[in-house]
C-alpha cells in the first residue's frame, strides 16, 4: 500500500495545507539542508510555536504499530527517504514524542536515513508519553536545542 | 501504617457505608455473598489499583450505578494521608491523594501497603508460572512503583511484536514479501530492554525475600524444613547487569526464532518466567503435602509483611481472608505472634468459632450482613 497524498495536504511534507505545496516548503527563508520528522501536523504547529525552528519538516502520519496494522508502508515513510535522497539534506531532526511505538518509529526511520544525513533525535525532558503536543513552547525549543545525534 | 476509616460508595454491594476501625485486628464476621471479601477487595485496590478478582472497572461498581468510589483515612507516621479511588462506567479512573487529583497512577502507589493473604493462595504453589509471576509482581507494585510502568511497557512491546509475528504470513512464497526484518530486529531490542528491566527487578525482590521467608519457614516448621527459593527467568540471568541480560535476551531470541515463526507469538521472556519452591530439595508443586504448601505460603506472606515494613519503614496491612480459619492452631499461633499488634489486620471469616480465643479478645467485631456494616456487640 502506496502512502496517498490526499487533499489539504502538502504534497512534498504531508502537513496540512489548502495549497498543493504548503507556506513552509514555499518559503524561501527557510532552511533546506534541516528536515524535522514528526508524527502529525499538530506537532508541526506545536514547534511552529517556538519560533526556534527554521528548517523544514516533514509529517509521517502517524507511528508504527502492528496492533493497529500501521507498519512503515502506511506511513509517509518512503517519500521522507526519497526527499532526503535527493534534496541534499543535511541533518534529520527526529521529533517524535518518546513512548514504545514513538521510539520504534524513530529507530526505523533512522536507521534508513542514516546512510545519506546526520541523523539527531530531540532530548526530551518529558516524561514517558508526554506528548509533544502538550509541551510548553519553552520545554519543546530546550528539547530541540538538546537534540543528540541518534545511535 | 493504621488504616483509621474506609468510605464505600456504590463499590460492589456497598451502598454508602463508612467503617471506622479502632483496635489492631478487625473481624469481619457474616454469612456467604453478604460482602466481606468485597470490602478487603477496597484495600487491596488502594494498595495496588489492582483487584485479582477483576481487571474490569465496571464489576466493582455497584450494579446500576454510574460510579463508584473507595475513600480511606491513612495514619502513617509522617502525617495523615486521604486517598480517593474513583470509579467510572465506561471512562478512566481517577485517584487523588489529600483532595488532590494525581496525574500519574503510579504517585499514588506505596501510600497505603497491604499484605493480603487468602485461600486462593495456595495456588502460588500449586498453580502454574502465572500465577507466581502475578504474586511477584503484586509484590514489585507496592515496593517500587515505577515497576507498574516497566511492566506495562514491556507488555506494550510484546503485544506489538506478537501482531508483527502474527501479520507474516504462513506461506512461505508470500512471506519474504510481507517479512520485514528491520523492523522485527527494533522489536527485538524494545523487547530485550524493557524484558532485562523486568528480569532484574524479580530477580533482586526475589533475593531479598528469599532469607525472611526461609527464617518463617524455619520456625513455623519447627526448624525440621529447608525452603529454598529459585527465580527461574525463561532468558537465564548470569549478572545483575543490564548489558549481560539484554545480550543474552537477544542471543535467546535468535536461537527461538523458527520455533517463534511457526508458532507466530514470542517465545523469548519474562512472561514465561517461573520460580521453584523448593522444601528440603523437593519442589513443593508436585511433592508437597497440603500442610507443607500451607506452611509454605504462609511464610511466604510474613516474608512479604516483614519486606515491606523494611522497605515502607512502617508496618503494612494485613488482609486475611477466609484463610484464619483453615490454619490449625499452631500455624495460627505462630501468625498471632508474628503480627502482635504491630500490624493491623482484617480478618473475614463466615464463623468466629474457628479460631483461638486470643484473636477475638482484642478484636473490634463487625458484622456484614448484604452490604451493611453494623458493630457487634453480641461478644
Ligand atoms: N458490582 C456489584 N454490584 C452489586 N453487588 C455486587 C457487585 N459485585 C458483587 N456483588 C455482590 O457482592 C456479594 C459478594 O460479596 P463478597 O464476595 O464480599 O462475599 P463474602 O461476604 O466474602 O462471601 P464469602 O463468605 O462467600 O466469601 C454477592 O452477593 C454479589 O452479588
Ligand atoms: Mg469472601
Ligand atoms: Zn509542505
Amino acid at each position: 500500500m502506496e502512502a496517498k497524498i490526499q487533499v489539504g495536504q502538502c504534497s512534498i511534507c504531508f502537513h496540512l495545507s489548502a495549497d498543493a505545496v504548503c507556506d513552509i516548503c514555499r518559503s524561501p527563508n527557510r532552511d533546506n539542508q534541516t528536515l524535522c520528522v514528526v508524527a502529525d501536523s499538530r506537532d508541526v504547529i506545536a514547534l511552529e510555536k517556538t519560533r526556534e525552528y527554521k528548517g523544514k519538516y516533514h509529517v509521517l502520519g502517524g507511528l508504527i504499530s502492528p496492533m493497529d496494522g500501521i507498519g512503515p508502508e502506511q506511513l509517509n515513510i518512503s517519500p521522507l527517504v526519497h526527499r532526503v535522497n535527493k534534496e541534499s539534506i543535511q541533518e534529520v531532526i527526529m521529533a517524535i514524542s518518546p513512548s514504545i511505538e514513538g521510539d520504534t518509529t524513530t529507530l526505523y526511520v533512522g536507521q534508513l536515513l542514516k546512510p545519506f544525513a546526520k541523523v539527531t533525535r530531540i532530548a526530551f525532558g518529558l516524561p514517558m508519553g508526554g506528548d509533544l503536543e502538550y509541551a510548553d513552547e519553552v520545554t519543546l525549543a530546550r528539547a530541540l536545542e538538546g537534540r543528540r545525534e541518534l545511535e | 501504617m493504621y488504616l483509621k476509616t474506609l468510605h464505600l460508595r456504590q463499590f460492589r454491594n456497598y451502598q454508602n457505608q463508612l467503617v471506622t476501625f479502632h483496635a489492631p485486628k478487625t473481624i469481619l464476621v457474616g454469612d456467604n455473598a453478604q460482602g466481606k471479601s468485597n470490602l478487603l477487595e477496597a484495600v487491596e485496590l488502594l494498595a495496588t489499583l489492582r483487584s485479582h478478582r477483576t481487571s474490569r472497572d465496571r464489576d466493582l461498581i455497584q450494579e446500576g450505578a454510574p460510579i463508584g468510589q473507595i475513600s480511606a483515612a491513612l495514619q502513617r507516621e509522617l502525617g495523615l494521608r486521604n486517598l480517593t479511588l474513583t470509579l467510572r462506567n465506561g471512562s478512566r479512573r481517577t485517584v487523588a491523594l489529600n483532595g488532590e487529583k494525581l496525574k500519574r497512577q503510579l504517585d499514588f502507589l506505596g501510600t497505603l501497603n497491604a499484605v493480603q493473604f487468602s485461600c486462593l493462595d495456595l495456588e502460588l504453589v500449586r498453580g502454574g508460572p502465572g500465577e507466581r509471576r502475578v504474586w511477584v509482581d503484586t509484590l514489585l507494585t507496592q515496593l517500587e512503583p515505577l515497576y507498574v510502568h516497566i511492566l506495562q511497557q514491556y507488555t506494550l512491546a510484546l503485544r506489538q511484536r506478537n501482531a508483527l509475528l502474527r501479520q507474516q504470513s504462513s506461506d512461505p512464497n508470500q512471506r519474504l514479501k510481507s517479512f520485514d526484518p528491520a523492523q522485527l530486529a527494533i522489536w527485538d531490542a524494545q523487547l530485550a530492554t524493557l524484558g532485562s528491566r523486568v528480569i532484574r527487578r524479580r530477580a533482586r525482590v526475589l533475593n531479598r525475600l528469599t532469607p525472611i521467608a526461609q527464617t518463617w519457614h524455619k520456625a513455623i516448621s519447627n526448624r525440621s524444613e529447608l525452603l529454598e527459593i529459585h527465580y527461574t527467568p525463561n532468558v537465564p540471568m548470569e549478572a545483575d547487569d543490564p548489558g549481560v541480560v539484554q545480550t543474552a535476551f537477544l542471543e535467546k531470541i535468535q536461537q527461538r526464532a523458527t520455533a517463534e515463526y511457526h508458532q507466530r507469538t514470542t517465545l523469548v521472556g519474562p512472561h514465561r518466567d517461573d520460580i521453584t519452591f523448593n522444601i528440603n530439595q523437593t519442589p513443593a508443586r508436585q511433592y508437597g503435602s497440603q500442610g507443607q504448601q500451607r506452611t509454605l505460603v504462609l511464610a511466604l506472606k510474613l516474608a512479604e509483611l516483614k519486606l515491606m515494613e523494611s522497605v515502607a519503614g512502617e508496618p503494612p496491612l494485613l488482609l486475611l481472608d477466609d484463610v484464619l480459619a483453615e490454619l490449625d492452631l499452631n500455624r495460627q499461633n505462630q501468625l498471632l505472634e508474628a503480627i502482635q499488634d504491630r500490624f493491623q489486620t482484617l480478618i473475614t471469616t463466615t464463623h468466629l468459632g474457628a479460631f483461638d480465643a486470643q484473636w477475638i479478645k482484642s478484636s473490634q467485631i463487625l458484622s456484614v450482613q448484604a452490604g451493611q456494616i453494623g458493630e457487634d456487640t453480641s461478644t
